[in-house]
């Protein structure tokens, strides 16, 4: 019988071994998936985020907009320039903006922000601002509203003081936060609606109305029908003033923004800055967004656009966020490195103690007659059939459970939620699909395999016999 | 004819503080067929000397001859095959492996031997049969009583068709009845099909039926008597 056979009985002589060991390398596959799934997961979906909740893949702005945010960077906007744009096959809409910065008033309070001008049709392209409007707003009183109701769990409302103040922009948001079972969602949520429903009006061409961050409503106090007076610096150092009526709230999920944000419609924003005709810049909607399509797409822009405009890719625009999670993702490595030490241990652990529980074994097969290289050869082949089949197990089983992963991504609610968001992390794990990533993580441990094979073959071609008998 | 020649041979521990001189010059010759027990005191030497004639220990001085062959001038692996086609073990804790049963224990080294399966079968039963577990060919070690595996332990000795079987108190582990009846087939094995047989023993209902008796003490031969 030859050694690859012998290994392969072996292997089904003694199941419960071989089960303990393949489960070691088994789970050690798996956990490498389970992890580095979640790792990439959550920086596809920080970009996706990123690029898809406003700077899009591609935009047209003034050549020195980007580094000199100041209106006279502005280009002039045309129907002509616009159609030669969406004649591009990849480009499938435009979304213009017009972006400065101002001084808001309210009664006593003042603050700096940032206004949009936008179309909020267009909008719904990328940003999709009209998602983001305010539709519940736990107010002081709508707190107090469902603490005294009786009818609502005692879990809500507990919860509902400590939430005090936010704003939510979706009812899952709205639910979660206050602990409330999604099946019991249509007795309670119409109860909830009476308490913290809230109504916004809608910014439209020719009007001037806006909609604000809710975190800068609550800083300003400013209520849907109040008025909000701009200043600020015009095109060519003319002055810019206007008032405003608050239409709407929206909840920006940076609460950076939400604390700064203005949204006029994009006309109004122009005549506010005495720059009717001009945009600051444009975001395009594009059918292909792959980094091949979108290099190719800029190139041929490029020759149709003015010549004081350029093209800038979501790179440029979002480098500061691909540094910090380069310097994430190294953290990560470490992570991962540290998963790999406790992963080894346990490979290594199960074949020492393999190793030690069959030196008698080794032993007997040594005195009557084996060569100890025949005997290292089929333990080495039973150990990577072991290997292999662990690896294997963990591929399968690991590609199945990411699979389900990526279709439920794990939502954390109530407290553990607010833990995150404490922590400026969206309180979801996304997991990044099955990819190349695999492979190096199974040739990791399957390098880990090999390398443990090494101890047995060490002892059995260094063994005593008298020894090993007398183990 | 010899099968066996020991001479001059002296083992000597130097672990860590004492100095043990185990076997103190051994000069003893062996006949094929020859159905011999060494016995003495615990510690005289008896596993020791066992041990190097059965070429898993090496003398510190003197020489082992197996059918003339010098077993210090054979390298490591061919010392390993040599063991193989000319020395059978018994061990006193049997040391069948576990995984296999009582037929692939007495088979394995004909598998080592690249024998014919219809050749592997026949011997295996053969032998099965002349310790008399032929019905018990298909059990795992843990099934069977010490005695038995100690009987299935004789038959893998006898399976490569050595030039004689080394016991190290194969009895040891039994209950007399087992000792009796495992006695009994190594008589007969050697009567029959001229087996040599050494072992060594504490037991004096052993040693009654051993045909040449060499006691040793502090690694020395106090008396060889052949009756
Ligand atoms: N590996 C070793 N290292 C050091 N000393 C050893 C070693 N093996 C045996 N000895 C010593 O050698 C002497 C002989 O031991 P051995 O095992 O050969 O005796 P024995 O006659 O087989 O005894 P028993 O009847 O108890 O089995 C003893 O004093 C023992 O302590
Ligand atoms: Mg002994």
């Amino acid at each position: 019988m030859n050694n690859i056979k012998l290994a392969w009985k072996n292997l089904w002589r003694n199941r419960r071994r071989t089960l303990i060991t393949a489960a070691s390398v088994f789970f050690a596959v798996f956990f490498a998936l389970f992890f580095r799934s979640l790792q990439l997961g959550s920086y596809d979906h920080m970009y996706k985020n990123a690029i898809e909740s406003y700077s899009g893949y591609l935009q047209i702005q003034q050549e020195d907009w980007w580094n000199d945010k100041t209106i006279d960077n502005s280009f002039r906007y045309t129907d002509s320039l616009n159609e030669r744009i969406l004649d591009d096959k990849n480009v499938t809409g435009t979304i213009p903006r017009f972006e400065s910065f101002a001084l808001a008033s309210s009664g006593p309070n003042t603050k700096g922000v940032m206004v949009l001008g936008i179309d909020p049709e267009k909008e719904q392209r990328l940003s999709k601002v009209k998602d983001k409007k305010v539709k519940f707003l736990l107010t002081a009183k709508a707190v107090e509203k469902i603490c005294e109701d009786e009818n609502l769990p005692q879990k809500t409302r507990d919860m509902a003081d400590k939430v005090e103040g936010n704003a939510y922009s979706t009812v899952d948001r709205f639910l979660s936060d206050l602990s409330l079972d999604p099946g019991r969602r249509d007795e309670f949520l119409p109860i909830l609606e009476s308490y913290a429903g809230f109504q916004n009006g809608a910014i439209q061409k020719g009007e001037p109305g806006a909609w604000i961050g809710s975190g800068l409503s609550d800083y300003m106090e400013l209520d849907i029908g109040d008025t909000l007076v701009l200043i600020s610096q015009g095109y060519h150092g003319t002055t810019a003033a206007g008032k405003y009526e608050v239409k709407g709230l929206i909840k920006q999920p940076t609460p950076e923004l939400d604390n700064k944000v203005v949204y006029l419609p994009v006309d109004i924003a122009r005549q506010l800055f005495n720059a009717d005709g001009m945009l600051t810049s444009i975001a395009l909607d594009l059918k292909n967004t792959d980094d091949k399509a979108i290099r190719e797409t800029s190139i041929r822009l490029s020759k149709v656009i003015p010549g004081s405009t350029r093209m800038i890719d979501w790179r440029e625009m979002n480098e500061i966020m691909i540094q910090q999670m380069e310097a994430d993702n190294k953290s990560g490595m470490i992570m991962i490195g540290i998963l790999y030490l406790v992963i080894a241990f346990g490979v290594f652990g199960t074949v020492l103690m393999m190793t030690a529980e069959r030196k008698r074994e080794f032993g007997v097969l040594v005195a009557i007659g084996m060569q100890k290289t025949k005997l290292a050869s089929i333990i080495s082949l039973e150990m990577l059939y072991i290997g292999l089949l662990g690896i294997l197990g963990g591929m399968l089983v690991g590609a199945i459970g990411i699979t389900i992963g990526v279709s439920n991504p794990i939502v954390f609610k109530g407290e553990m939620a607010l833990i995150f968001e404490e922590y400026g992390m969206e309180p979801k794990l996304v997991f990044a699909g099955v990819g190349t990533y695999f492979l190096w993580q199974s040739f990791i441990v399957g390098l880990m395999v090999l390398i443990s094979i090494v101890h047995p073959v060490r002892k059995i071609l260094g063994l005593e016999v008298v020894n090993a008998l007398r183990a | 004819m010899k099968v066996l020649e020991i001479k001059e041979v002296h083992k000597i521990y130097n672990s860590s503080e004492v100095k043990v001189h185990a076997v103190n010059g051994i000069s003893i010759d062996f006949e094929e067929g020859e159905f011999a027990a060494i016995v003495g005191p615990s510690g005289s030497g008896k596993t020791t000397l066992l041990n190097m004639i059965g070429g898993l220990d090496n003398p510190t001085e003197g020489k082992i001859l197996v059918n003339n062959t010098d077993l210090s001038t054979l390298k490591s692996s061919d010392l390993i095959d040599f063991r193989m086609k000319n020395i059978g073990f018994v061990f006193q804790s049997y040391n069948l492996i576990p995984v296999l049963t009582a037929k692939e224990n007495v088979e394995f080294i004909m598998n080592l031997q690249k024998r014919s399966k219809k050749e592997r079968n026949e011997r295996t039963m053969e032998l099965l049969n002349a310790v008399g577990l032929g019905e018990r060919a298909e059990s795992r070690p843990a099934k069977l009583s010490g005695g038995q595996q100690q009987r299935v332990a004789v038959a893998r000795a006898l399976a490569s068709k050595p030039k004689f079987i080394l016991a190290d108190e194969p009895t040891a582990n039994l209950d007399s009845k087992s000792t009796e009846t495992l006695l009994e087939i190594m008589e007969e094995l050697n009567r029959e099909e001229k087996i040599t047989f050494i072992f060594s023993t504490h037991d004096n209902r052993v040693v009654k039926k051993a045909r040449r008796v060499v006691t040793i003490e502090d690694g020395k031969v106090i008396s060889d008597e052949t009756r």
